[in-house]
């Protein structure tokens, strides 16, 4: 550790060298120099002591100033509109059942929409709200309070920005235009007013860059206080962005690349001690892997915990875990499977929905009635268990009795569908998506039909106990095609829109016995003759419950794709971001009515984008020169101009480039996080390109920079404060025609 | 003084450059005259080893390839084109014309006249007179030339001879290379000017130390026009632009280091060098085959309507040339869509006041689109009077611009639109029409008619204009789309008003005007109009990308690029149902699977390399090591280039579009093979400078075990090869039970499958 020490130290000597301007003046013995190599002279306070205090405490004060602003901007008029704007609909609702503890589902992690909740409880709201778009806030809900709850968050980031380019090392110039810019940004402005998840994502986003770029700075001094401090709220700043929305996975995408740099450099330095280097490496899984998990998991455990009560999305999750939800109607389900029964047939994989068919039909392959899975209460999943046709027939009398036959393992079963009548059929027909399977259809009726309509009933275990009995719920099922010999099965291939996106269900023709998304189990189960069943004591892993819900939130999420029947006038392509070529109308857009447009500051938008590729004109320029064995920066320069330029470019490309590859409908929102990146880029190419200004230039270039910035603000500021005049009055402000702003 | 300078080269002191070299070829004499006499025995191994290996190429590319004597698979679409080349008459197609050129040329030589069609998969070529047998000679030939082509790059790259015979061989007894090649394909073509870049790139890097010698200047000129030529077949070739280009620019950034001693100027000559002869030169080539592209088909012909009106007419016997008519007000016309071909219909049947969906509609009367002539569809144009320049006469010519009412003869209404939605789609505007003497509604009875790139004095002329009708009151555009209305409308097309306005498809042509006719002239008359050729070909270079990227048809045998290098399926090319033949398009599995495990061992030898050097460790020794990341390095990325942009890509995916980097991870495979089973590298290999002796560090050493795996790795490739060729050749026909033997894998969708028992 202490010849690692020395290296660095030795270097910055022999240097001799400081940069020109941002780079921290560190006192070294015995002289100084300043950045034109003359002796460096302490500074004097003046006499003035208005001037006297600035001096000392500017550190302080400027960060307090900007703090301030960032909170009346956020907070004024914020109950403005005293609508339901955007997508408050979701959250709110979603926040409601937090107050309501029922179950519901989402694609998102739950930690911000628990912060929702939390948000009602303090305000004293009692959930009963329905947040549907656009309607009004009755008077008992406090949408203020909870709208400033979340402004709070974005009030954050404004500070957080200033810290992040002090660690960052710019100069003060452009550490204000940063901070500047992000405070004056008219989306970033716009979009923490209202009850939305963005204003927490951003806000862990930024924390997460602020922690990083700590414990950057920490690393001459590896395993002190500090770095174990940094690297901690790394960690935990990771695992809450991941816990708002997915998207955070770009965030930790950065840290992680950040880190495997770090540990390949650590790798070859020969002089340090093997087992310091195996506790870097211990000390950065602990931190930024397992501890980020154990915050997800915690959300998630929460959020189990809070919802206790059966709600909207129960049927996203195994049939146990429903059961083991408070206010379902599953007690009454007799338990043991009999010819005749009506049931629902639930998919034990991760993320499988109820079996369901509808009147629809594939519109290729047989284009026979659909058959898919389904996630949510409906009648269309429920089925009739029923002997063979042919045996049926002969026991047609003795099936009117009072007799009962249990369903076994290895019976023959016919399958009908209840509101249709068809039954479940399979044939030498490929699946619609998953082309190397079977298609699964509903064919025919009670009297027509074939051979391929009947299904072998395989029983793989039951959960509780051993019986020859097929259970409700416990009991793990497989359905073998008696013809084809293949496994019916429903493996989360969503389908496109002509099947509402539900999961499609195929045959397999594979046996694979361990594969889950071909066990099957009963969940409602209905049947006169037999007993209502007691309430069994049921049980589910908290890990089996936690993987399930994230597979069917990958899956649901992955079917959000853009329909190309609908034309959603508020999604827009990732190219259109960078140089802000669309805005969304955040709601109502009536004359009278207060509207919000959401658009960013122009000005900063593209100045960013610019600034991205001038950084790597720079860098090529620069590497061209080194080449040639020009040396314009020190090594210490250097080392510091790649590292600012990948943490922006590398930040901004992850947070960016993977919208490209998305399938699912995207939104100018998913751009914010990555403006951050460019904001910083921003400054510190401005820092670059007059660093070998003097220092009136500098105020000049800076100045012009701050006026623009704070000018068109100025100029857009109602589309983010709201407007309740109407939008014709903006159309100056149209700059671009492929806006919206004004019809 | 010699001696000093080459020393000199290697420090960091500038070095003017050796600017003359003539005393360079006595010294070469010399040397080659050494040579010969010490490595006389060594060549004659190398040439018989080529020539075998040739032999045995055109053996198998040319074996049976007159079976089956009908239309397989693509030969449906390249057959074609190369006819339509023969009959002159305009085509459209996604790829360059390099390669249909070459195949009409043989066609042209062989007196083939360019009648067939190639309709269908499966038309016989015999009966139609087709000379098939040679147009797949080229094909075939192209295919064969590969194996020579891969051994000698090998042997140029500095390897033994038994690594080249192994590359080689691998390429010869490649089920899918030989099964693509030796049809009226495109990928043999590909290929083979593919690798034809890569030797000629290869050729000119070692003449590196003889900077602007003339040899240096042959081989990087015949780069660039190899390299033109790849991409004048397919633009996958832009895949092997980028892969030279990224070498080259290896090059130049060890050019520019100054410890190579270069001066500014210097560089900037090896710069412009390189600009001229890989940018410039591959551009004129490419340029010169669309040039001939034009200039063969100057008549009309099925591409036609991909194209412009303006490029249309161009083209002789063009009906836009020959049967375009000017409108004037009060003419009466027929307005056809361009994308459906249905005609603005109108009757006097009402819309019903409630839709199925529980919409209610207007009860105006209906407008659809109809695909039959009809006196419902006749239109008359009249001037909106109050927008109209009261100066223009009555019959004035309609312009780009003019507000028109549209008055539907039969009913007497005029055509109007309004906020209602349409039948079909709630978010489209319903179309209907109003008696034509009532005036209260006039606003919603205005339209405006756009033309396609006009200005305000383009006339609307019929069938060559293509104009947009946009409704004056709420700016939607007359459009319609393929899906009918029920029966109360007779099942005919639903029209109604698109709110994007911008859209392609609210194309419509007025089709005639109803009691003006154009003669015919007899002759057919030279084109009324000419377009310079770079209007004509960036033209078609746009229509080339937006239709390739829109091949999103799913189509039973498309697969994705992650089952390609693991073969897990093949594609059907042609069967026969009587003798169970079939034409299955399956690389040889065994060297598929060799060269994907070898392209792993790589990239572990290069981590486990790049690690150990980490830690100050030095496993391999220098020359080596250089071998591996020059060449080796170089073989792999050209696989990586050709292989993994196709996951960006959203068009429909086959197989065989691997093959380009197939050919790439065979070479690999052989690198390979060298770096374990062959002690040391043959180092250097570039020709010497001019004023330097030759000397050599290191040499190869070909042991036993080298030969005997060899061997043994190329005679298991020659029977798998031989165990799946009826698949390759279309003959012999297998028996179900010789087909499940062959599927090794479960995915590969082979014809007559035995039948699947009851399990």
């Amino acid at each position: 550790m202490d010849t690692l020490k020395r290296r660095h130290f030795t270097t910055t000597i022999n240097q001799q060298q400081f940069s020109k301007s941002g780079y921290e003046q560190v006192p070294l013995d015995p002289i100084d120099f300043d950045e034109n190599g003359k002796l460096y002279k302490p500074l004097r306070l003046p006499e003035n002591k208005i001037l006297a205090f600035w001096q000392q405490y500017n550190d302080i004060l400027i960060p307090a100033f900007f703090t301030v602003l960032s909170f009346w901007t956020r907070f004024y008029l914020i109950s403005y509109s005293s609508f339901v704007v955007w997508d408050e609909a979701h959250f709110g609702k979603f926040g409601s059942h937090y107050l309501k503890r029922e179950f519901y589902f989402d694609v998102h992690p739950p930690l911000g929409k628990m912060l929702v909740g939390l948000a009602g409880l303090l305000a004293g709201y009692n959930g009963s709200f329905e947040f549907g778009s656009g309607e009004a806030y009755p008077a008992d809900v406090n949408y203020a309070f909870m709208r400033i709850f979340f402004a709070t968050f974005g009030a954050w980031m404004v500070p957080l920005a200033y810290f992040t380019a002090i660690e960052l090392d710019f100069s003060q110039h452009a550490v204000i235009l940063a901070t500047l810019m992000v405070l004056l940004d008219t989306a970033y402005l716009c979009i923490s007013r209202f009850i939305l998840l963005d204003s927490m994502l951003l806000f862990f986003t930024f924390t997460t860059l602020f922690f990083l770029t700590k414990f950057h700075n920490q690393r001459n001094d590896p395993f002190s206080i500090d770095w174990w401090l940094w690297l901690i709220l790394t960690g935990m700043s990771i695992g809450c962005v991941t816990s708002v929305k997915w998207v955070g996975l770009f965030v930790t995408a950065l840290v992680g690349l950040y880190t495997i740099e770090d540990l390949w450099d650590k790798f070859g330095d020969l002089s340090m001690p093997k087992t310091v280097y195996l506790k870097h490496w211990i000390a950065r899984i602990v931190c930024l892997i397992i501890l980020p998990i154990q915050i997800y998991m915690l959300c998630f455990a929460i959020h189990f915990a809070i919802l206790n009560k059966s709600g909207p999305g129960d049927a996203q999750m195994s049939s146990l875990f429903q059961a083991g939800l408070r206010g379902n109607n599953f007690y009454g389900n007799p338990i043991d499977l009999a010819y005749g029964s009506k049931f629902t047939l639930k998919n034990m994989g991760y993320g499988g929905g109820l079996l369901h068919s509808h009147v629809q039909t594939y519109p290729s392959g047989s284009k026979q009635q659909q058959v898919t899975c389904y996630h949510h209460r409906d009648s269309n999943n429920e089925w009739f268990i029923k002997k063979m046709r042919e045996e049926n027939e002969e026991n047609e009398e003795e099936n009117n009795s009072t007799d009962v036959e249990f369903v076994k393992h290895n019976d023959i079963v016919r399958l009908v569908h209840s509101s249709t009548c068809r039954n479940l059929h399979s044939h030498h027909v490929n699946a619609p998506v998953t082309k190397s399977q079977y298609e699964v259809s509903c064919y025919g009726n009670e009297q027509l039909g074939d051979q391929n309509d009947y299904w072998i009933i395989e029983v793989v275990d039951d959960l509780l106990e051993n019986t020859p009995r097929i259970r409700v719920m416990t009991t793990r099922l497989r359905f073998r095609h008696k013809t084809l010999g293949c496994y019916l099965r429903a493996a989360n291939a969503v389908l496109p829109q002509w099947g509402f996106k539900q999961v499609e269900v195929t045959c397999d023709k594979n046996n694979n016995p361990s594969d889950s998304h071909t066990y099957w189990n009963l969940e409602h189960h209905w049947n006169d003759k037999l007993p209502a069943g007691g309430s069994a004591h049921y049980r589910t892993l908290f890990l089996h419950d936690f993987w399930h819900l994230n597979v069917a939130m990958y899956t649901s999420n992955n079917a959000l794709i853009p329909d190309p029947d609908k034309e959603d006038i508020l999604a827009s392509n990732p190219w259109q971001w960078p140089l802000l070529q669309v805005g969304i109308r955040i709601c109502g857009w009536d004359d009278k009515a207060v509207k919000y447009y959401l658009l960013g500051n122009p000005i900063i938008w593209w100045s960013g984008t610019a600034s991205l590729v001038t950084f790597v004109f720079l860098f090529v320029w620069h590497l061209i020169r080194r080449q040639r064995q020009f040396h314009d920066f020190s090594q210490a320069q250097w080392t510091h101009f790649l590292y600012v330029g990948k943490i922006c470019l590398i930040g901004w490309l992850l947070h960016f480039m993977p919208f490209f590859i998305m399938g699912r409908v995207t939104y100018l929102h998913h751009y914010f996080p990555a403006l951050y990146f460019s904001i910083l880029m921003c400054a510190f190419v401005l820092d670059q390109l007059t660093s070998s200004c003097n220092q009136i230039t500098k105020h000049i270039v800076f100045g012009i920079s701050y006026l623009a910035v704070i000018l068109v603000f100025w100029y857009f500021k109602d589309i983010a404060f709201g407007f309740d005049y109407p939008s014709s009055e903006l159309k100056g402000r149209q700059w671009l025609s492929s806006w919206n702003l004004v019809d | 003084m010699t001696d000093h300078k080459v020393r000199q080269r290697h420090g960091i002191q500038v070095m003017e450059p050796p600017d003359s070299v003539q005393n360079a070829p006595i010294l070469d004499e010399k040397k080659t005259i050494g040579h010969t006499k010490k490595y006389t025995k060594k060549r004659i191994v190398s040439n018989s080893a080529l020539a075998i290996l040739t032999l045995l190429s055109f053996i198998t590319r040319f074996w049976k390839i007159d079976y089956p004597h009908q239309v397989v698979f693509d030969e449906v679409h390249f057959g074609k084109f190369a006819s339509y080349y023969l009959k002159r008459t305009y085509y459209f197609d996604v790829h360059p014309p390099l390669a249909k050129l070459m195949l009409a040329g043989i066609g042209w030589f062989l007196g083939y006249d360019g009648h067939f069609e190639f309709d269908n998969i499966g038309d016989d070529y015999i009966t139609n007179g087709v000379p098939y047998i040679g147009l797949r000679s080229l094909p075939a030939a192209l295919g064969a030339l590969l194996v020579p082509l891969t051994y000698m790059i090998m042997i140029e790259s500095g390897y033994p001879v038994i690594t080249a015979i192994l590359a080689a061989g691998l390429v010869l007894f490649d089920n899918a290379l030989i099964c693509q090649t030796r049809l009226i394909l495109l990928d043999s073509m590909l290929v083979f000017f593919m690798l034809c870049t890569f030797y000629c790139y290869i050729r000119f890097y070692k003449y590196r130390l003889r900077e602007f010698s003339n040899e240096w200047w042959f081989w990087m000129i015949a780069s660039g026009v190899t390299l033109g030529l790849t991409l004048s077949v397919k633009l996958v070739g832009l895949f092997t632009v980028l892969t030279i280009g990224i070498a080259v620019i290896v090059d130049l950034w060890n050019l520019l280091d100054i410890k190579r001693g270069l001066t500014m100027d210097h560089f900037k000559k090896h710069f412009y060098a390189r600009a001229i002869g890989l940018i410039i030169v591959p551009i004129f080539v490419y340029l010169f085959w669309f040039y001939l592209h034009f200039a063969i088909l100057n008549t009309s012909g099925p591409g036609d309507s991909f194209m412009s009106p303006a490029f249309q007419e161009t083209l002789q016997g063009n009906v836009m040339s020959l049967e375009s008519l000017e409108i004037r007000f009060n003419d009466t016309i027929t307005l056809k869509h361009k994308s459906t071909s249905v005609f603005l219909h109108s009757h006097p049947q009402r819309y019903p006041l409630r839709y199925n969906d529980g919409r209610i509609s207007s009860q105006g009367q209906q407008v659809t689109g109809y695909k039959f002539e009809d006196a419902n569809n006749y239109w008359l144009i009249k001037p909106a009077k109050i927008f109209m320049d009261p100066s223009r006469p009555e019959d004035d010519f309609v312009k780009h611009g003019d507000y028109i009412l549209l008055e539907h003869i039969n009913t007497e209404t005029h055509l109007l639109t309004h906020d209602v939605a349409s039948p079909l789609m709630p978010t489209n505007q319903e179309f209907t029409t109003m008696p034509k003497d009532d005036d209260s509604r006039y606003n919603e009875t205005v339209f405006q008619v756009l033309i396609d790139d006009g200005d305000s004095d383009t006339k609307w002329k019929t069938k060559s204009s293509y104009i947009r009708l946009i409704h004056f009151d709420t700016k939607v555009a007359l459009w319609t789309h393929d899906k009918l209305l029920p029966e109360w409308a007779f099942k005919q097309q639903e029209i109604n008003g698109n709110k994007n306005n911008v859209e392609k498809s609210n194309i419509w042509i007025a089709d005639q005007i109803v009691g003006k006719n154009v003669t015919k002239p007899l002759t057919p008359e030279p084109p009324k109009r000419h377009l310079p050729f770079f209007a004509k070909f960036f033209e078609l270079q746009r229509l080339m990308l937006s239709h390739n990227s829109g091949l999103t048809k799913p189509h039973p045998y498309s697969s994705t690029p992650v089952n390609w290098p693991f073969l897990v399926r093949g594609i059907s090319f042609w069967t026969n149902n009587n003798d169970r033949e079939q034409i299955y398009l399956l690389g040889n599995p065994f060297t598929w699977w060799i060269s994907v495990g070898a392209m792993a061992v790589l990239v572990g030898v290069l981590l486990a390399d790049l690690i150990s050097r980490r830690r100050a460790i030095h496993p391999i020794s220098e020359p080596v090591r250089n071998r591996l990341l020059n060449s080796g390095l170089f073989f792999f990325m050209a696989w990586f280039i050709h292989y993994a942009p196709f996951y960006l890509m959203g068009r429909s995916l086959f197989l065989h579009h691997y093959l380009p980097a197939l050919i790439c991870s065979y070479m690999v495979a052989a690198v390979v093979f060298n770096f374990m089973f062959v002690d040391s590298v043959n180092y250097p290999i570039s020709v010497t400078g001019p004023r330097k002796a030759p000397r050599i560090v290191a040499k190869a050493v070909v042991k036993d075990i080298t030969v005997i795996t060899c061997t043994i790795l190329l005679a298991i490739s020659a029977c798998v090869f031989y165990y799946f060729s009826p698949l390759t050749y279309g003959t012999p026909g297998i028996e179900p039970e010789g087909i499940r033997s062959r599927m090794w894998l479960d995915s590969w969708d082979l014809h007559f499958q035995p039948k699947r028992h009851d399990a």
